[in-house]
């Protein structure tokens, strides 16, 4: 089964791919490392952030692993750099 | 009066007043106050002009409710906790204030929340130089920043 996601990109990964979000057809279940394999597919200048980066799954954390995610239609997967807040 | 969590992310000026009023309560003597300023930083040789934050809205509001909970499980006399944090181009950033009955409930747990925010919430900056070039900044607290290797194993 394939979904319809909504990657959002945020701080240094917007400047990576050049955008801030994109529907991206996504193969589900998946594991978090294949969803992030399949995004460098599509942005190869994100691999800068290679093993520092995590996902967040409809808002939650989910470390880029073995995690398996289920995804649906119009689900939010966003691109989550080092954190710089406060 | 009752126990309130409001939190704001703001691309206007902060108000410090308005943070203190939205915590002061009678039943409270104390009100701890955190304030983020922009250093005047410079950085092999460049100057740090400014500071540019953006965030993910939602879940930094949802990440910030989270972090309330904890902070009143941990510390059951927390009144009133107050977040206000800017986005966009900024010079003075982030009004935090925490109202308890006593002082020391109050000291201890916004020492926690900065921690917490730094190391959870969805919020970036950039450090824009005089040079017009600018860098993203990461903070150690953060636990799949480079600059936390101890904990990166995990990610």
């Amino acid at each position: 089964m394939t979904s319809s996601v909504c990657v959002l990109y945020f701080a240094k990964s917007v400047e990576l791919t050049g955008v801030k979000e994109e529907i991206v057809a996504v193969p589900t279940p998946i594991s978090s490392r294949d969803v992030w394999r399949l995004l460098l597919q599509r942005h190869q200048r994100l691999s800068v952030l290679q093993d520092q980066v995590v996902l967040a799954v409809r808002q939650q954390y989910v470390a880029v692993g073995d995690q398996v995610v289920t995804l649906a239609d119009g689900d939010e997967v966003a691109v989550v750099p080092p954190l710089s807040g406060g | 009066d009752a126990a309130s969590t409001p939190t704001s992310l703001s691309r206007d000026w902060l108000s410090v007043q308005e943070v203190v009023d939205a915590v002061s309560s009678s039943s409270c003597g104390a009100i701890s106050v955190f304030i983020g300023t922009t250093r005047e930083d410079e950085l092999d040789g460049r100057k740090v002009i400014g500071l540019e934050y953006e965030a993910y809205e939602l879940m930094a509001q949802s990440e910030f409710t989270k972090l309330c909970a904890d902070i009143r499980e941990r510390w059951p006399t927390v009144t009133h906790i107050c977040v206000h944090h800017r986005l966009g181009w900024v010079r003075p950033v982030l009004p935090w204030q925490i109202s308890s009955p006593h002082r020391h409930d109050s000291q201890q747990a916004i020492q926690r929340c900065i921690d917490q925010l730094k190391a959870n919430i969805p919020i970036w900056k950039k450090e824009v130089y005089d040079t017009q070039d600018s860098s993203w900044k990461e903070n150690a607290e953060c636990s799949w920043s480079t600059r936390n290797k101890s904990s990166s194993e995990s990610v």
